[in-house]
């Protein structure tokens, strides 16, 4: 093995080392649950024993409990009057509502009896304007305590609820027989240095809580099949119709499960030494039983690639779920459990499920481990993850194209003559549209709904991928296993990555920060003239101008070729409106690129990168405007139906 | 089968009236062609780009273009691209997809052009025999105002078929009795049952709109209206053979389309090009030469009932 080989090898040895061993969880917030499925009433009734340790400085009188599922309870909650803001707005139908209501809680004390708090529950709603007032948002329900929990100090709850499960909505509810039920037990906020961070339940938002172990008795008709987060330890038939699944999983911060009785259920084992092997149960619908290669392929790919690069996959086991059509389950990430995307007719594109399944595999990292604040912080999961998702499909799935669909979204048309590039994967075009639509460092729950994913996922996934090519892939591989080793299990902040950016690449990149964090600044680099003249003495005077057309900056190559083959590199640190640059020599200029390495993937307008002496527009606009002139003549056929 | 033989003799007799309507198609398309050009050519500009899009498909450029485009640069999408192109305007025909202004008005002048030359193209078909073409224009002429008149008729039971039965079936029933299906294949089935259902009905108008054309071309009627009673009873009548021979040229029209999708040359830049755009124009006079073949095919069956 050479040195080269054995540092990657020993990096593996030891992260894995380092997480099976030291680096576990707080397991400070652990839940044990029982919960039983009502099929017929669409019900769920649950008790859940809380233990909870204050893990802040400070100490607390009060706790706070997300509700997710009155997100759905009426039309006034912050989550649906948020939801109203985006496009393609549908109100649930009447049939599809959602809730949560606690019927009890309960506080152990020092000497063993139970205190009821139920009567002095209150709902609130933390985050002010737009929703300052929002007297009718039930997502947050805090109880106060009659006396303080100190830092350390462990306290018990008892809590009992009953939850009318939605239709589908957000990656829960149900449709005919299938189940996935996400967010669905009372759970407690963070309590932070600063105080309880519990956000009511946001449209572009995800979640955030610490970590504890989780024992959960699941009862469903015994016909249903269950999965779940963390491994089945017990299955016990009731003799009343009903069966009892009971999951275990320490050092996570969620649990979700899935119940169906149409599941294939299908396990095989990751295995790629030194990475521990992993044991992957898919749950399968029937009329996808074709693609279970393809989406244990996929899990294959993540687990395999996030592992070199970041570290090892912990858990030894992983749940991957093929929701049920229209059951909006699918592309959904918990610990150890999440969902991919397949369709009744699946085409040459890789789009689904591998897309799908890689990069929900790969949340189990940043969602999962490192466990940032997804009300505040959405980038440094989603945009993190779809930057290394884009990553490992450019690897694992080279040659992948893209596809329309038609006819209701049931007929696939994939295009041999169109890659679907990392780029692609790095979602360039939609925030092509949205480049400035908000400032990446505003909170994500204050994130104008409709282009909040715009911000997490696109732009994050875009300037890390820019960083990529700036620094080079090893030290962006060293970062992010810097990142993923150092902050596994604690809640990192923003400053905490950029820290470690700087201090891993040996660069100060604040300024890089400033530009495509704490700003809504676009990127725009263009030749606004290249000229080049014939002198008296035979030379030609070249004269190019760079031009920054956008409100942000970077430093960019301006590489001028002339007729000659002979190149000239200026490196231009991008900050004037424009540079000049005059050349005298004995051959004309061909043409002159600016950032011809493509490292600023930011720029909105990448055509106007280039500049060639001669337009060369002609021959490729004739040739695409006859293609589209087929499209238009067969539309002309088409609708000539009509008489 | 008779009849399908006999429409296909009478449409080869008469190339001149495929190239005619060939020529229409061209001719209408290429206004909006040349716009497009400009506007493919105003982008790329003096860029680098244009040897990569020149070459083949540069689809980050293509992007960049989409999301700077107004107008009809917002239909230069993939869906352009060989057999997706035909995929996507049954689609957009069955489907009830709203187009642009500037393509909406090339479709709607493309329709007026067919509902000028329709008289003589049937009055042609039905003679079987050279008309010249001062016959044929004249034709055209003499029964222009009548067609229009059906046209106007035909236009308003498309429209409510599209603005009443259309939502009432997709928008209202399919998602009412869809949404609760959590297999895709079912709501897939179901869908395709209703794409069944309002084709039906959109066929049964279409069959009755086209005797109606021959009966206004074939027996010199004035009246579209009185073309129109005639003519459902006609179909009505001989509803088994009308309906054999409609299927007959649907399976045709099926077959064209199948070999179209087998074929799809792709894209390709230089002098293949060329030959891709080429054989995109066979594609095309094929399908023409199939709605000829329905209006000789139906006009064949009507002279001998």
């Amino acid at each position: 093995m050479t040195r080269r080989r054995a540092l990657p090898f020993l990096a593996i040895v030891f992260a894995i080392a380092a997480i099976t061993t030291e680096g576990q969880s707080p397991r400070n917030a652990s839940y044990d649950i029982d919960v039983r499925l009502d099929h017929g009433a669409r019900t769920l009734t649950g008790r859940e024993t809380i233990r909870w340790r204050n893990i802040s400085t400070r100490p607390t009188s009060e706790l706070q409990f997300h509700l997710y599922w009155n997100a759905w309870r009426n039309a006034d909650s912050t989550w649906l009057r948020e939801r109203k803001m985006s496009r393609n707005y549908t109100a649930p139908l009447p049939d599809g509502w959602g809730s949560m209501d606690v019927t009890s809680v309960q506080l152990r004390e020092l000497s063993g009896s139970m205190r009821d708090l139920t009567s002095a529950i209150r709902f609130i709603a933390p985050d002010a304007a737009p929703h300052e007032g929002n007297t009718t948002d039930r997502t947050v329900m805090a109880v106060p305590l009659d006396r303080s929990v100190a830092p350390n100090e462990t306290i018990e709850l008892e809590l009992a609820w009953n939850a009318k499960i939605p239709r589908p909505v957000s990656r829960t509810g149900y449709i005919g027989d299938f189940y996935f039920i996400a967010q669905w037990f009372p759970k407690l906020g963070v309590l932070e240095d600063t105080g309880w961070n519990t956000h009511q339940f946001h449209s572009p938002t995800e979640f955030y809580a610490d970590f504890g172990v989780y024992d959960v008795r699941i009862t469903v008709p015994t016909r249903f099949i269950v999965g779940a987060t963390g491994r089945q330890t017990a299955r016990t038939d009731n003799g009343d119709g009903s069966t009892t699944h009971r999951y275990q999983q320490e050092d996570v911060h969620d649990f979700a499960w899935t119940a169906s009785p149409e599941y294939i259920d299908l396990t095989r084992t990751f295995t790629h030494p030194p990475l521990p092997p992993v044991e992957m149960r898919l749950l399968l619908q029937p009329e996808h039983r074709g693609q279970a290669d393809r989406y244990f392929s996929a899990t294959e790919a993540a687990l395999k690639r996030y592992g070199e690069w970041f570290g090892a996959y912990p858990y030894g086991h992983a749940t991957v779920v093929d929701p049920a059509f229209q059951s909006q389950a699918d592309g959904m990430e918990y610990p150890t459990f999440f969902t991919g995307r397949a369709r009744l007719f699946p085409s040459g594109s890789r789009q689904t499920p591998e897309m799908t399944v890689a990069h929900e595999a790969g949340h189990q990292w940043w969602y999962g481990m490192v466990a940032t604040n997804e009300f505040e912080h959405a980038w440094m999961d989603e945009g993190i993850n779809t930057y290394a998702t884009a990553r490992v499909l450019d690897e694992a799935f080279p040659g992948n194209r893209w596809e329309l669909r038609f006819f209701g979204g049931h007929i696939p048309w994939s295009f041999p003559d169109i890659p679907f590039s990392r780029l692609d994967n790095d979602r360039i075009a939609g925030y092509r549209d949205n480049a400035e639509a908000d400032v990446p460092a505003t909170p994500t729950f204050r994130y104008w709904p409709s282009s909040a994913a715009i911000m997490s996922y696109n732009k994050t996934a875009l300037w890390l991928h820019t960083l990529e090519r700036h620094l080079g892939w090893p030290v962006m591989q060293r970062i992010l296993s810097t990142f993923f080793e150092r902050w596994t299990f604690k809640h990192p902040q923003p400053a905490d990555f950029f820290q470690i950016v700087n201090e891993v690449s040996g660069q100060d990149l604040t300024w890089f920060f400033d530009q495509v964090y704490r700003s809504s600044n676009t990127f725009d680099y263009g030749v606004q003239d290249l000229l080049s003249e014939r002198q008296d003495d035979g030379t030609y005077r070249t004269t190019v101008i760079a031009r920054r057309y956008g409100e942000a900056t970077f430093p960019v190559d301006v590489v001028t070729t002339f007729a000659d083959g002979h190149q000239i590199t200026e490196t231009w640190n991008g900050l004037d409106r424009r540079a000049i640059y005059v050349y005298e020599r004995s051959s004309r200029a061909s043409h002159v690129q600016i950032d011809p390495r493509r490292v600023l993937l930011l720029d909105t307008a990448y055509t106007n990168n280039s500049r060639t002496l001669e337009p060369r527009g002609g021959a490729a606009s004739l040739g695409w405007a006859a293609r589209w002139m087929v499209w238009l003549q067969d539309l002309m056929v088409t609708y000539a139906f009509f008489v | 089968m008779r009849f399908l033989s006999e429409g296909w003799t009478r449409v080869r007799s008469a190339p001149a009236l495929l190239l005619g309507v060939y020529a229409v198609t061209f001719v209408l398309a290429l206004p909006l062609a040349i716009t497009m050009r400009g506007l493919l050519q105003t982008h790329l500009g003096s860029s680098l780009a244009a040897d990569t899009v020149a070459a083949g498909v540069n689809y980050d450029w293509w992007q960049e273009f989409s999301s700077q485009s107004t107008g009809i640069g917002t239909t230069f999408t993939p869906a352009i691209i060989g057999f997706a192109a035909t995929l996507d305007n049954l689609n957009s025909l069955i489907d009830r997809q709203r187009k642009i202004a500037p393509v909406a008005g090339a479709v709607a002048l493309y329709l007026a052009a067919w509902t000028f030359l329709t008289g003589g193209i049937l009055d042609r078909y039905a003679r079987q025999r050279p008309t010249g073409t001062a016959g044929f224009f004249a034709a055209c002429g003499v029964h222009f105002f009548r067609l229009l008149r059906l046209t106007v008729i035909s236009g308003l039971a498309y429209a409510w078929l599209f603005a009443y039965v259309f939502p009432w079936l997709f928008l209202e029933w399919f998602v009412e009795r869809t949404r609760t299906m959590a297999v895709e294949r079912d709501v897939f089935l179901v869908r395709l049952a209703l794409y069944l259902v309002f084709g039906t009905l959109l066929v049964i108008v279409n069959v009755i709109v086209d005797y109606t054309k021959i009966r206004i071309v074939v027996e010199d009627r004035r009246s579209a209206l009185g073309a129109l009673v005639a003519a459902m009873r006609f179909v009505w009548r001989r509803r088994g053979r009308v309906a054999g021979l409609y299927a007959l040229n649907g399976l045709l029209f099926l077959i064209v389309i199948g070999i179209w999708a087998v074929i799809d040359p792709g894209v390709y830049g230089g002098i293949t090009l060329w030959l891709t755009f080429l054989a995109g124009q066979l594609y095309l006079l094929a399908r023409l030469a199939l709605k000829l073949q329905f209006l000789a095919s139906e006009t064949a069956l009507f002279q001998e009932s």
